[in-house]
């Protein structure tokens, strides 16, 4: 813009856009340089350890560079551990944030009484740690845990099931653990967004006729889209990094039938002979597939 | 105010950054894990040392096992050794490969530590090219224990379930599921600990002494893996989920007994009700293998020393280690069996255990002297991985021999970077 401003003042250095700019440059420049120093240069640190091979300690490019990439194609574990996580995606995220919506008009409901509890109960999960969580839930799950004790019980079972032991019911349990976790955190944003819609849309509606489940998908989603697409976005990040549900939950186990990626990258990490290039290639692909993924979200879900 | 409070914030950060290093100072810290264990035998070494030498400050700190493999990664990788400590416990079967992928942070004690004394397959451990770099601390000898009242309800009785093999052994296992309903022996499932133990029992490992991965031509392997199978069929092994639950099992009396490394005493010891019930033995042995045996060996750890700070001063106070009094204070609170055989000379080892109402220290180093080595290797953990998948896939109903020939290429997978 400047070159095309008639400069009036040629001797002076500062004119009011130089100042301006400069101005918004000192306030961007303190958290970019940030950003930059902890969070840009170790990426491209790791990309730089993604070519290399041998010792943590003494790591040489690999011969040819892209070897540790051409060994995924060949590891088997972790192509099934691409599986387990996708597995988890295609189930666990489409349920998640219907059950959200579902939550979250239910609590928009002006009517409601104890709404603050209910939400209060709902979000809740959220405020516990991942790994706490996901003990209790093996905990639970256990032989002779409380789940089966309800169940048998209840005598919807004759004898006691191994949940944790099937490759089944195993990732069934994954995905229960991270839709009780998850639910009430992407219900928070539905209903903040939900509360940004004008309540006479719903009024006019309800004046035309339209029940509760029309005013939902009607008005209710359609005016949701960016959030919907937000949320959508997150969890698709957040599930291909999945880490603590399979670590602490399963191991991993029944062999290796629940193992996620990012499990997958910390056992080359730290169980086995430590492989730094490898696990840092490993995890240059899941940023890949995230950012493939959030793309086409993106391009699907943003229709203006 | 402003002023006052950032100073104070910089000063706070600058005393951590002081009080992490651990320099050359006079002073020995120590990371270890367990509190009744390991943690609990430096207290008393340190103790005992502090009459020999007080002016020397002994702290230690308790570190988990899995962590103290992490920091020593993080610290070679971004060069502070200075951050370690100078003494850690390093679980036997990673030693061999942390000592190869980090060789600058382990001292090498060849030379400079007296191991007259120790059995050399103990010792094996944390050797690396004829390089010694650990003190071994406790032994992971294998032993049989049983509750004596249960085996009684089925007609039997501890001797019934010496020196016995394999065959016997389920045998018996049936007949006592049938009048009892429980399974005589837990373990973890995916774990295979049993699987380890009753193929070491023969002589044979997982890999072979050139280090190259052995399942596929290992017929010690298959036939454990048979065997496992069977008892898990027939109920007389029972998998449970995680440790916890197995150490609950051993608890609840929801089995008659386990096998395992001495060190699991420990557990079986903490549920007072239970004294007086328990017997000890040894381990049933693979029917017509060449070199099998009733002794095993699973676990156990040694300590490490940290190259470049106070080592003198370390090694000096890990004399301990080769001292009768020490390993007599522990036995008694610990129950970790040393492996130096002067240990022996100690009064409690002949002594009757309080909960057994036997000797069984003194039994257990009988039967440390019978164990067949074992080959570890930097990839231990990878292969044992490997075996757990097989052995789990094997039990879910696939094919022994295709499974494990998926094991074997994905250990040599892992060995081939």
């Amino acid at each position: 813009m400047t070159n095309t401003t008639p400069a009036r003042k040629k001797h002076r250095f500062w004119t009011m856009e130089r100042k301006q700019s400069a101005a918004g440059w000192a306030f961007l420049a303190p958290a970019s340089i940030l950003i930059f120093i902890f969070s840009f240069w170790p990426m491209f640190q790791a990309l730089l350890i993604s070519f290399k091979t041998g010792k943590p300690t003494a790591l040489k490019y690999a011969e040819p560079l892209w070897r540790n990439y051409q060994y995924m194609l060949k590891d088997k574990v972790f192509q099934q551990s691409i599986g387990n996580t996708f597995t988890y995606l295609i189930i666990q995220v489409p349920i998640m944030l219907v059950l959200a919506i579902i939550f979250a008009s239910l609590l928009n409901n002006r009517d409601l009484k104890f709404r603050g509890l209910f939400r209060t109960c709902i979000f809740l999960p959220c405020a516990t740690g991942l790994v706490a969580y996901s003990m209790i839930f093996r905990t639970m799950f256990e032989l002779d845990g409380m789940i089966n004790g309800i169940l048998l019980n209840l005598n919807l079972i004759n004898e006691r099931i191994n949940w944790l032991n099937n490759p089944n019911t195993a990732k069934a349990v994954i995905i229960l653990g991270l839709i009780w976790r998850w639910t009430g955190y992407n219900m928070v944003f539905f209903l903040s967004g939900m509360q940004g819609i004008e309540y006479s849309i719903y009024e006019a509606a309800r004046i035309d006729g339209a029940n509760q489940f029309q005013q939902l998908i009607k008005i209710t989603i359609p005016l949701l889209k960016p959030i919907i697409l937000v949320t959508g976005i997150m969890s698709t990040n957040g599930t291909l990094q999945l880490f603590d549900e399979s670590m602490n939950l399963t191991k991993g186990g029944p062999a290796n039938t629940t193992i996620t990626m990012s499990h997958y990258i910390y056992n080359k990490m730290f169980v086995g002979a430590p492989n730094f290039g490898y696990a840092a290639a490993m995890s240059f692909v899941i940023l890949i597939m995230v950012a493939i993924l959030s793309a086409i979200e993106t391009k699907v879900g943003d229709k203006r | 105010m402003k002023k006052l409070v950032s100073l104070l914030l910089a000063l706070c950060l600058l005393l951590t950054v002081a009080g992490a290093m651990a320099a050359e100072d006079g002073k020995i810290t120590i990371w270890t894990w367990d509190p009744n264990f390991n943690i609990k035998s430096m207290q008393i070494a340190k103790e005992l040392y502090a009459k020999i030498n007080p002016d020397v400050e002994i702290v230690i700190e308790e570190v988990l096992s899995e962590d103290i493999e992490t920091r020593v990664t993080t610290a070679a990788t971004s060069n502070t050794i200075d951050t370690l400590p100078d003494i850690m416990l390093c679980q036997d079967n990673s030693f061999q490969k942390m000592v190869m992928f980090y060789p600058e942070v382990y001292a090498n004690l060849t030379g400079k530590y007296d191991y007259e004394g120790f059995p050399a397959g103990k010792l094996a451990y944390s050797t690396v090219d004829g390089q010694n770099h650990g003190i071994p601390f406790d032994a992971g000898t294998v032993v049989a224990t049983y509750r004596t009242d249960i085996l009684e309800q089925a007609g039997y009785t501890i001797a019934d379930l010496t020196d016995i093999d394999w065959d016997r052994f389920i045998e018996i296992g049936k007949d006592v599921k049938a009048k009892t309903g429980l399974p005589m022996l837990t373990g973890q499932a995916g774990s295979i600990d049993m699987v380890l133990i009753m193929m070491q029992s023969c002589g044979a490992s997982m890999f072979n002494e050139d280090g190259s991965v052995n399942f596929v031509n290992n017929e010690a392997c298959k036939m454990v893996l048979e065997y496992y199978k069977t008892m898990c069929e027939l109920g007389v092994f029972a998998e449970v989920n995680s440790w916890d639950a197995y150490c609950g099992t051993l608890a609840n009396g929801s089995c008659v007994g386990t096998i395992n490394g001495c060190w699991i005493l420990g557990t079986v010891m903490a549920v007072p009700e239970y004294a007086g019930k328990w017997a000890l033995t040894n381990m049933p042995k693979l029917p017509g293998v060449e070199g099998a045996t009733h002794y095993s060996n699973n676990g156990g750890s040694s300590w490490a020393l940290v190259n470049g700070t106070d080592i003198d001063l370390a090694l000096d106070f890990m004399k301990m280690y080769r001292n009768v009094e020490f390993y007599n204070e522990i036995l008694p609170t610990t129950s970790a069996i040393g492996t130096w055989a002067g240990a022996k000379e100690a009064p409690n080892y002949a002594a009757d255990n309080e909960y057994y109402g036997a000797p069984i220290f003194a039994t257990i180093v009988e039967y440390t002297a019978h164990v067949p080595a074992n080959q570890t290797g930097a990839y231990y953990y990878d292969a044992r991985g490997a075996l757990g998948t097989a052995v789990t896939n094997y039990m879910l109903g696939g094919d022994l021999m295709s499974e494990l020939q998926a094991a074997e290429d994905e250990t040599n997978f892992n060995m081939g970077f």
